[in-house]
């Protein structure tokens, strides 16, 4: 992997966002790189910077100083179009809050990245089906996001992400509002994407147990990289979840 | 082509999602449109009466009328100098008039049996009946000597007719207007309204001879009113300017001092209606244009609550690669299929009012095609102008802060 080449390169990015008289400086001269296909964790506390990197990174957002390099392409100094273009084309959003359209079904809801890339509908359906039965949702295409369970809607948002094929995958908080055992099903198929299909993984947390699940855990602090370190042996979500107590349908622990 | 589809596809599901919202926003448009079309219709259909009136004075009808004059400041209302004789010398020297007939007429009591009525008593000579455009439908037209003898014939109009016979035939009956009995030998066509809104068919015609002899004594030869035709629509006003310079001359006024005497042709009459009712007609479809704005207002008013709405989405739809363009043009959209929505609704319901009024007023009332046009249009340009700063504020939108949006 360390000579794969580089999808997100930071050159002193700094971060500052000017409110009222005081400047809040999110983000300190941050210098990073990650390679395709790895599974990386930032984790930090509320204001250390990490959700300011997250937006930087998914080209929501501009750094004020520095240089974000984002698969080969210099993004940070682009237009807003340009952006929404790369965001479309590279980059696959998983959100805490699910961010599905609500009243909308969950096979429009896949499609929707497509119809900004102008794919024609027939199209459009075949590959937003194949994307949901990849995450395990062949059955419930017509159910809108309020007839899903936290877990379902969560995969359903994974396969929007996925069905424009991008690189890279950009999750924020993907397991905060999920269950332990929903949490585990969903970094199990997090960890089986990148394993299998060699994307790129970029996950924001706070929580310790979740980020030990990737491959390389970056913690942030104060608008700074505190720590880089390898983890050279995450958690395998598919056992952690096999060994978790089994329940029974209403939900109690047996 | 696509793009602009799905947009409208998308903009539908928006509209049906919040249903009494889009019902009440496009009652607005489809009132103003409505109104619009209604006035718009009804202006024309009043126009389109009044003209018809109008030409039935008769056509290129010239009205030759005695008119007080002003002597060194001091007002002389009491000459009245027009005669059969000036009806003649016009006849006579104007090329450009086809026909001149004498006229006085005044309001009186007609008595036929036990039956009664009060009806307008004119003379007139037989020119009188192509000028005005009349014809004897029953019975006959008073003859030449008739008319030098003074006979005491009359001919009716169908309403005396009906007022005084009831179904039955009149002509050979006698009616008495004042102390003299006349003999019924004619029965008028039915003609209707004049444009100042007199039944045309409530009348009794005489020769003028006998009228002054008897109706209303006057001085020989003298008339209350020359009534002319022109040749040709086109020579109307080369027979204007003939009258006058020939009643000048006969009357010995000079060309810069005031006649005694005033000419109004149909086109003038015609001109003056079309003026009062095409302004009536502007005014009210302002003020029905006003409503359209309105319901304008109200298209901005709902686009902003719902961009306000759907922050969250717009949030997502950027995320995931929606350019400011794309949001742009959803709400953009949305607004216009609102406000067509409504302009086609609002045509309906004009449509239906008009053939309503139409039929209770028993007028063709027309859909006027431009007003169709203009009220599709205006209501297209509507969605766009009042639906721009919606979308404009929806497409800006920063989306952080937009996702943040709970």
């Amino acid at each position: 992997m360390k000579d794969a080449p580089p999808i997100i390169e930071f050159v002193e990015i700094h971060k500052d966002y000017v409110t009222e008289a005081v400047v809040v400086r999110a983000l300190r001269g941050v210098n990073l790189t990650i390679r395709r296909g790895e599974f990386v964790a930032i984790i930090g506390q509320s204001g250390s910077g990490k959700s300011t990197m997250m937006n930087i990174i998914g080209c929501l957002d501009r750094p004020t100083r520095g240089k974000y390099i984002l698969d080969g392409i210099d993004v940070g100094s682009r237009s807003n179009d340009a952006r929404a273009i790369v965001r479309n084309h590279l980059i696959g959003f998983v959100f805490q809050g699910f961010n599905l359209l609500p009243r909308t079904t969950a096979l429009e809801n896949v499609e929707l990245p497509l119809v900004y890339r102008g794919v024609a509908a027939a199209e459009r359906r075949k590959r937003a089906l194949a994307s949901l039965s990849a995450v395990g949702l062949g059955a419930r295409l017509h159910h809108t996001p309020n007839q899903l369970s936290g877990g379902q809607q969560q995969r359903v948002a994974i396969a929007r992400a996925l069905v424009t094929q991008p690189p890279l995958l950009l999750a924020d908080e993907p397991t905060g509002n999920l269950d332990t055992r929903t949490s585990y099903e969903v970094l199990d198929l997090l960890q089986r994407l990148n394993r299998e299909q060699g994307i790129t993984i970029v996950l924001v947390t706070h929580e310790r147990d979740i980020a030990d699940c990737a491959g390389r855990v970056i913690e942030m602090r104060d608008g700074s990289v505190r720590r880089d370190i390898v983890n050279e042996r995450p958690t395998d979500a598919g056992r952690a979840l096999a060994e978790l107590p089994v329940q029974d349908e209403h939900g109690a622990a047996s | 082509m696509t793009a602009i589809l799905a947009a409208i596809r998308l903009a539908l599901r928006a509209i049906v999602r919040s249903k009494l919202r889009s019902s009440l926003t496009v009652l607005g448009i489809l009132i103003g449109v409505a109104a619009v079309v209604i006035v718009v219709a009804l202006g024309t259909g009043v126009q389109a009466q009044v003209v018809g009136q109008i030409s039935n004075l008769g056509a290129n009808v010239i009205f030759i009328f005695p008119q007080s004059t002003q002597t060194s400041g001091v007002r002389k209302d009491d000459v009245n100098r027009l005669t059969e004789a000036d009806g003649r010398a016009l006849m006579a020297e104007a090329t450009s008039i086809a026909n001149i007939a004498p006229f006085s007429a005044t309001g009186a009591q007609v008595i036929a049996g036990d039956r009664n009525a009060v009806t307008q008593v004119m003379g007139v000579s037989r020119s009188y009946f192509p000028v005005r455009g009349f014809s004897v439908d029953k019975g006959q037209m008073f003859t030449e000597s008739e008319e030098l003898l003074k006979a005491k014939v009359v001919i009716v109009g169908e309403t005396v007719r009906e007022k005084l016979f009831g179904t039955g035939d009149p002509i050979g009956q006698y009616v008495r207007i004042g102390r003299y009995p006349y003999r019924v030998v004619g029965l008028l066509a039915k003609k209707g309204q004049s444009p100042f809104g007199e039944d045309q068919d409530d009348r009794v015609l005489m020769p003028i001879g006998s009228f002054r002899a008897r109706v209303v004594p006057s001085p020989p030869g003298r008339v209350q009113q020359l009534i002319a035709s022109a040749t040709d629509e086109r020579t109307v006003d080369r027979a204007v300017a003939q009258i006058d310079a020939i009643l000048r001359q006969r009357h010995g006024i000079a060309p810069d001092q005031d006649p005694d005497f005033g000419i109004r042709t149909q086109a003038e009459f015609r001109k003056s209606s079309e003026e009062i009712v095409g302004t009536l007609t502007a005014l009210l479809s302002s003020i029905a244009a006003v409503s359209l704005l309105v319901g304008g207002i109200g298209v901005m008013n709902i686009m902003l609550v719902s961009v306000t709405e759907r922050t969250r989405e717009i949030g997502i739809r950027m995320a995931i690669g929606a350019s400011a363009a794309d949001i742009m043009t959803q709400f953009l959209v949305e607004a216009i299929v609102l406000s067509v929505i409504g302009g086609v609704f609002g045509l309906g319901i004009g449509a239906g009012v008009i053939k309503l009024i139409g039929g209770a007023l028993g007028w063709s009332l027309q859909l006027p095609i431009p007003a169709v046009v203009a009220a599709m249009g205006t209501s297209a340009v509507i969605g766009i102008v009042f639906g721009f700063f919606p979308a404009r504020r929806a497409a800006l939108m920063d989306p952080i802060v937009a996702l943040r949006q709970e």
